[in-house]
Formats: structure tokens, sequence, C-alpha cells
């Protein structure tokens, strides 16, 4: 519902949050699923596969390195295009065709594009496998692009971009990565942006897909109600024939920029929102797990953390403020995101700088990193308890290379984290002098800007 | 899904999070409900698919509580429930649940509030134990009071002062609803929140706070004997405290259609049209579920096709609201695309409610929704804690066994049932009309849909 769109954007902040941080895993071995890896040898598909039979369905999760960093110079937005694209038709079946099929058999069939990579899920009853995995593959391998749908796709998208502009808390991320990244490819939002839109043809995301969507480039999850056996006859078997061709090179060029300025917004509403950050660090990095308890203590605790404490808790400022890094397959943010009236919006932005500097001048205590540890550690089970969660950690486990001992060795690497790794962190990967600001407020009503 | 669309538009949680997916089916047939000695009312659903459980206690206290001149006092309580206890600071309380790996939230509605932590299934009794405190023994201080009332203003101004839909939204309700609580919103008028004092939070925490005015619902790996023995144990020596009568409100009938027009900073116009439609105490409500998913529910429906395909609308929607304790409205909502009025997508949508009350939907069509609304509810199962959400909403409505109807209801339904039932309810005479009219940041006009928005500028 409508009301909620604000929560919706930060909750999706938030879930960006925890999907990357992958968090701690349980004590419990029950805990930990079984999962079995295939390379497919026709076409080096790699395939994950955790056999569940308590729910009667099953859920597909597709990953291909196909995200918007991939976008052409110009055209930020095609990635996503040609993600939603591929749902337009195919050689065989047209959008109705496709829609009535599924929405009858209740399946659920989609596509979602981020910075990194592009995923397709399917959920479909056991009972129905065979007619959902017919759609499923047939999108995947048959898209037709119809010209006039994909063009309506893309006039959909552009008044999406425009209605996202009564998001305050959309126009400063949107601003905020613009400036933090520049020309560096997650330097643009997902969607692309009113000008970079109307660069792109439909026949564009008919040549994206052909030149990035490739086995090769993918990783299949597969949990739920379905054999060994199964899985060979009614999905490997398919995937097999999917076959292989030259992925288009791109490179990826980390930059940052310096010094950059405070980007602005002015509009006539009651409250502030801010967002603070600077440059962060890549998933693979060797101090992610050191990053990720620091930062809990900073501002990605909730009530223990000492942003909320600061701000919510003794100050009453805000009702939202929280601290993330967003650590892509590149190097990406860091982020303090707060929302509140426009005349305390200085106060807020004060005190947040202050916290991170006394990361560094009063690092964090052996309490608070031990209450971040045991957090991190004992909440990780949760993070995948159902077949949809299950099967996004697990194409990103493999795509971001940790491994699938990942499950079990999760508690030892945040275990590993002594006060000392933690400080040092603070003191590497928190700069409150480089910190670039975007705020959308009514700036009349703050005394910012002067 | 229209109960989980339900679900997510009408609470306010304490602080940004989100609940899961959709509804659960055969597996309620497992459900154990007891009480203890002095009231408490226990609803235990063992689910041994991963070593998790979700604690969750629900108090018949929710917005339709409060006084005139007092809104929003009960969800302004809801967050004093954070503040600390006797026994505990409130500080103390988040970091005993978050060492111990657990996540928890609470939230509050018209008809409720409820409290949750999920957490690994050995560490359930320190849930139990914190909540069983802070059930008696908050303690709030004044100023503490104060801060936190900020807070909710800070959320106000987030929800619905700066979110134009947010403000359509409740402007529609405030319309609909004359006598019945919902003619308020939850998060409270802004000058109402400005009256409130802690001797409002403390008579509020002595009245409805109690044993037996709240029932547990507790879903995931556990032993239903062992769970009842630790919850008695924690709960068991609680007096049992009032159980204030929960008044049933009916607006009077509605006889003529009303409009409501929103003129606020926004780039893209919406419709939101309110039906006032039974809640699941009429049979007839499983039938708007039906005629819910034959409107909005996946891209072959109607509205998908007719606005959203034929390029009227950006997006568009139907949502029925099953569960609710007095009957509610029933939402059609629109984003018209840029250059498209919110007259013409009225018009459109029009079309489609005219269409049900006119001509019988086809067998095929009916079947489709049908399926969406039944596979909808067996997805819902891979979430331990929306199972427990759904068991407290037909609680809170009704009773937990309702949910049992639903499958069953929904496959009852027929073609005659929907054109019927369209006639009934979704009428232009019963129905509120609201508009959001995007206007430019410094003009005191509306400016018409379509145009590029003005006073933006970036520095």
């Amino acid at each position: 519902m409508n009301g909620n769109r604000m929560k919706t954007a930060l909750i999706r902040i938030f879930l960006g949050v925890t999907i990357l941080l992958l968090a701690g895993y349980g004590e419990s071995p029950a805990a930990i699923p079984r999962v079995t890896r295939m390379v497919l040898n026709e076409n080096q598909m790699t395939v994950l596969f955790a056999e569940q039979h308590t729910l009667p369905f099953v859920t597909f999760n597709l990953l291909i390195d196909a995200g918007a960093w991939r976008d052409p110079e110009g055209k930020g937005g095609l990635a996503n295009l040609a993600a939603e694209a591929i749902l337009l038709g195919t050689k065989d079946r047209d959008f109705d065709a496709i829609n009535r099929e599924l929405d009858f058999l209740g399946a659920e069939l989609s596509t979602e594009c981020g910075r990194d990579f592009v995923t397709v899920t399917l959920r479909v009853l056991k009972k129905n496998l065979d007619q959902g995995l017919a759609l499923f593959f047939d999108v995947l391998f048959n898209p037709a692009f119809p010209p006039e749908q994909v063009e309506r796709k893309l006039r959909e998208i552009e008044a999406g971009v425009r209605s996202l502009q009564d998001q305050p808390e959309e126009v400063a991320e949107r601003n905020f990565i613009q400036a933090l990244f520049r020309e560096n490819p997650y330097g643009h939002p997902v969607e692309g942006t009113t000008e970079s839109l109307a660069r792109i043809a439909p026949e564009d995301a008919a040549r994206f897909y052909r030149e990035t969507w490739q086995p090769g480039n993918a990783v299949l999850a597969v949990v739920g109600d379905l054999t060994q056996e199964e899985l060979e006859s009614a999905v490997l078997s398919r995937m097999r024939k999917w076959p292989s061709g030259k992925i288009a090179e791109k490179r990826f060029k980390t930059i940052f920029v310096e010094s950059p300025e405070p980007v602005r917004v002015d509009r006539p509403i009651s409250q502030a929102t801010v967002i603070l950050g600077h440059p962060g660090i890549e998933r693979s990095h060797p101090d992610y797990y050191a990053v990720s308890v620091m930062n809990q203590v900073l501002g990605g605790g909730g009530f223990t953390s000492r942003l909320m404490k600061e701000i919510r808790v003794k100050r009453g400022l805000a009702y939202a403020t929280v601290s993330f890094f967003v650590p892509g397959k590149f190097p990406g943010s860091f982020q303090i995101l707060l929302q509140t009236k426009n005349s305390t919006a200085t106060e807020a932005i004060r005190i947040a700088l202050d916290e991170m500097r006394k990361m560094k001048t009063a690092p964090p205590t052996d309490p608070e990193i031990e209450t971040a540890k045991n957090y991190l550690i004992g909440s990780f089970p949760m993070r995948f308890d159902t077949q949809a969660e299950l099967s996004e950690v697990l194409v990103q486990v493999e795509y971001y290379g940790l491994g699938l001992d990942y499950f079990e060795k999760y508690p030892d690497y945040i275990r590993a984290i002594d006060r000392q790794a933690v400080h040092r962190a603070a003191e590497k990967y928190l700069m409150p002098d480089r910190v670039i600001s975007s705020i959308v407020a009514d700036m009349g009503k703050t005394d910012l800007g002067k | 899904m229209p109960v989980s669309g339900y679900i997510k538009a009408f609470i306010i949680f304490l602080f940004l999070a989100l609940p899961a997916s959709a509804p659960g089916a055969e597996l309620f047939t497992d459900v154990t409900e007891t009480r203890l000695e002095n009231g408490l009312k226990l609803i235990l659903l063992e689910n041994h698919t991963a070593p998790v459980i979700t604690f969750q206690v629900w108090y018949h206290a929710g917005a339709r509580r409060e006084a005139w001149g007092k809104t929003g006092l009960a969800h302004v309580f809801e967050h004093m429930m954070f503040k600390g206890t006797k026994n505990y600071s409130g500080e103390e309380f988040t970091r005993i649940i978050q060492s111990n790996g657990g996540n928890y939230n609470a939230f509050t509605a018209h008809d409720f509030a409820g409290y949750y932590e999920n957490l690994g299934a050995d560490r359930v009794e320190i849930a139990i134990e914190l909540e069983a405190d802070r059930m008696r023994n908050v303690v709030m201080q004044p100023d503490e009071f104060k801060t936190e009332v900020n807070v909710v203003m800070e959320e106000r101004r987030t929800r619905v002062d700066d979110d134009p839909r947010g403000y359509l939204h409740e402007q529609v309700r405030a319309v609909a609803f004359q006598a019945q609580p919902y003619h308020w919103p939850i998060i409270g008028w802004i000058n109402d929140l400005e009256r409130l004092t802690v001797e409002d939070a403390r008579a509020y925490y002595d009245t409805y706070y109690s044993p037996a005015n709240a029932f547990v619902v507790a879903v995931g790996d556990f032993r239903t004997d062992e769970i009842i023995r630790k919850i008695d144990r924690h709960f068991g020596k609680i007096a049992s405290g009032k159980s204030p009568p929960v008044l049933h409100y009916r607006d009077p009938p509605q006889t003529g259609e009303r409009r409501v027009d929103v003129n606020a900073f926004a780039e893209l116009p919406s419709v939101l049209i309110g039906y006032h439609v039974p809640n699941l105490h009429d049979p007839d409500a499983y039938v708007l579920e039906v005629i819910a998913a034959v409107l909005s529910a996946g891209k072959s429906s109607r509205l998908y096709r007719n606005l959203v395909l034929e390029r009227l609308a950006l997006s568009a929607s139907a949502q029925n609201p099953l569960l609710s304790v007095d009957p509610d409205l029933f939402y059609l909502s629109a984003e018209p695309l840029p250059g498209k009025t919110p007259e013409q997508v009225e018009a459109a949508l029009d079309r489609e409610t005219a269409r049900l009350r006119n001509e019988a939907v086809d067998g095929e069509e009916l079947q489709r929704a049908k399926n969406q609304l039944e596979t909808g509810f067996i997805y819902g199962q891979d979430s331990m804690f929306y199972q427990g959400m759904l068991l407290a909403y037909h609680e809170i409505a009704d009773k937990w066994q309702r949910i049992r109807d639903y499958i069953p209801a929904i496959r009852k339904v027929t073609a005659e049932d929907v054109r019927r039932v369209a006639n009934a309810y979704l009428r232009p005479e019963q129905r509120t009309v609201g508009f959001l009219r995007p206007k430019a940041a410094n003009a005191g006009d509306g400016r018409p849909a379509g145009t590029p928005a003005g006073g933006e500028e970036a520095k």
C-alpha cells in the first residue's frame, strides 16, 4: 500500500545490507543446509542443490553476471531493461500466453536486476513442476524481445523513475552514488535515468542479452521438494543444452571522487533526508568481517548501535538512522542514512559525524564487540530458513566465491575478529573527513548551505 | 496476495524492518490452544523445518482503544515497551536479545499491538522471560516519554507528511469512516501527539496490558508441552488483570459517493478508491478475496491488462480487508502514467467494477484467480513468522481456527457469487474516491498531471 513506500524503500536498504552481510551461522549442525555443487561439463555452468521435502514446492534462483555494472557507457538502465524484457514474450508464447499459464499454475516467475547481477526466480508447486519449468526455460532461452512490448516497458521504467522522485531517500541515494562513483560502473542507478533511458532502443536489450546472458556467467540454485534424479531429468538435462558463447568483455575501473561537493535538493517537505558516505570495500576483501562487526557497533545493530542511541534514543531526532557498507563484486560505498525535521538536520549530521570519529577516539568496547559478534553468529540461521532466502544466499555464496564451507566457517570468521581488528577497521574504513553528503530538504528551514 | 497486502498496509512497526511473505494451509490442523490459569491464551504450532522459533505476544490494544483528542497513544505506548522495566533497562533488553542472535520488533494497528522475537530454538526462554517481564513491569519516565513522542513525530513526517501517497491514504480513511475508529490514523494527528502525557501512557498500560487482554503465538522448533511449561514459568505468576470488552463500531450506511482531493508536492498523481465491505464475519468477504485476485493477482489480471498494458497506469491494484475487527475498505488504487489524469484512470477502474457487476467472470479466469490465492497460501508456509502473524490476525478478527476456512471458502466461490457480491458492494454510492494532485513546489495551484515538477534544484 502506498503509505508504505518510504518503509519499502528503506527496507530495501536494510535488506541490501543483510544480504551482503550473509551474517553468522548457528551452532546447531542441523541448521547447516546440505548442498550439492555441480559444474556442468557442457557449458561450465554451476548448479547448487538443496533437497528439502518439508514443503510441497520448489524454488529456482538463477544468477547471471549481467547486472547494471555491465551497462554500456551512456546507456544506464539497459541491463535492467533486458532482465524485464525476457518476460515479455518468446518465440512460441506472447506476453498474454506466458502470464495466463503462470497465473493458472499459481507459479511465480520474475527477474530482478541489481548492480552486480541479475536473478531469474521461479517458485512452483511440485505437482506443476514440468509446466512451470517449461515457462522458465522458454523465457530464458527463447526471449523474442517484441519491439512494441519492449518499448512499452521502457516507457514504464521511465515513469517509474519519475515516481521515485517522490521518495526523498531515493533521490538522496541516486544523487549520492552519482557523486561518489561518477564514471565508475556503479555510478548510475540500476533503472537508469530519464536521460540514459532516452538513449536506449528496444533492440539494445536483445543485444545485451545475447552478449551477457551466458551459462559460463551463471549460477543456478535449486531448493525444495525435488530429488537428485528429478533435478537431472527436469532441470540439468535442459541446462546442459544452453550453448556457451563469448561473454562480452567489460572492465571495471574503480574511481572515487576525491573531494566531492555536497549534493542538495531543495523541496517543500517537513523532513531532511540525509546520506553521509564515502568509498567502501568489495565483498571478497579480507577485512570484510572486521568491517561487519565494526559497522554493527556504529549503526548496523538497531538499538544497540551508537547512532541509534545518540540520535534516536537520547535525543528523539529521528525515527530511522542506520549505517551500512554496500560491498559488491567491486568496491562499493559506506553510508549513514538519517531522516530528521529540517530544523534539526545540522545537529543530527554533526552527531553522526562525531560518532564516526568516536569510533576511532573511543573505539568499540569489549561488550559492544561481543554483542555484535554474538548477534552476527547467532542470527545467521534465520537468514536462510526459507526456500526463498536459502536459494538467494546460495547463488551469492558462489558468485562472491565464498566457498560452500562458508556455512560452517562463518562463525569462525566472526569469532576471529578481535578488538584490534575492529579498531583497525574503524581506523581504516571510516573516513569522516572524506564524507560526501547528499541531502533532500526544505533548505530554507535548515541552517545548511551557509 | 491480498492478505499479506493487508498486513503490510495497516500496521506501523517500532522501527523499519520487514515482515515475511504470504499464508499457509493443511499445517494449521496441528495448532494447540490452551490457557494458563491467569487466563493468558496460548496458540502454539510446532514446525520443525528449521531450528528457530517465532515468539509473539499480542494485545487487544490498538488505536481503536484511544480517546478522541489522544490519538496515537497506542502506538507511542508500544514504543515505550522498549524503554525498560524495573528488572531490565531498555538497553539491556535489546542487548540480551541481540547477543542471543535474536531479531525483535513490534507493531501497532487499529485492532491490536503485537511484539515478537525470532530466535534460535534453544534460546526461546529468553524471549519468554523478557516478554513476561514487560507485560507488567515497564517503567516510564516523563522525559523519555517526550523524547519518544518526538521520534514518533519524525516517523509521522516520513510516513505521512512527506509521503504524498501516505497522506492520501490517511485522508481517504478520514473521509470514509465517520463512526468507526478507523477514521483516525494509527500514528495519530500531530496535535494529539503534542498533547500526550506519560500519565496517559501509564493509564493505558494498566488498562490493556495483562494476561486477560493478551494472547501468545509461538511457531517453530519446540515441543508443545515443554514450551507451555516455559511460558507458564514466566507468565503464570502475573495477575490476570482486566479484559476490557472490545466494542464493535459500525459506520452508518453510506448513501452517496464521497470525494477527497489531496494537493501535494509530487511527481505523479495517484488514485485511491475505498468501498465499504464486510470482513470475515460475512461469507461474502471470501468472494471479495476472489474479486481482488481477478482484478490484480498476476500479470494476467484485469487491472494489469487494462490499465498497465494499455498505458494508462504505472501500477494498479485491488486489496481486500478480510481480517479486521470492524468492516473495512476494499481498495482500488493506481498511479496514472505521465500524461494521464486521475479522471482517466478512475474511468478505467469504473469500467472494471461495472464489468464485474454486469458480466459473469469466465470459468478459466475464475479458476486462475482461485489457484493463485491457494498457492499463495501454500507458499506462505515458507515463513514461520508469517504463520504466526496469520494465526494472530485471525484470532484478533475472530478466532484463529478461522484460518482453516480460507481454502474451502475460496474454492466454493462461483461466477454468480462474484457478480452478486460486486453488485452488493462495489457501488459508487458506498465509496470514497481520493485523488492525489501534484502541485508545484512554489505555486499554490495544482499543476496538470504529467507536466514536469518545478521548484527543485540540485546544488
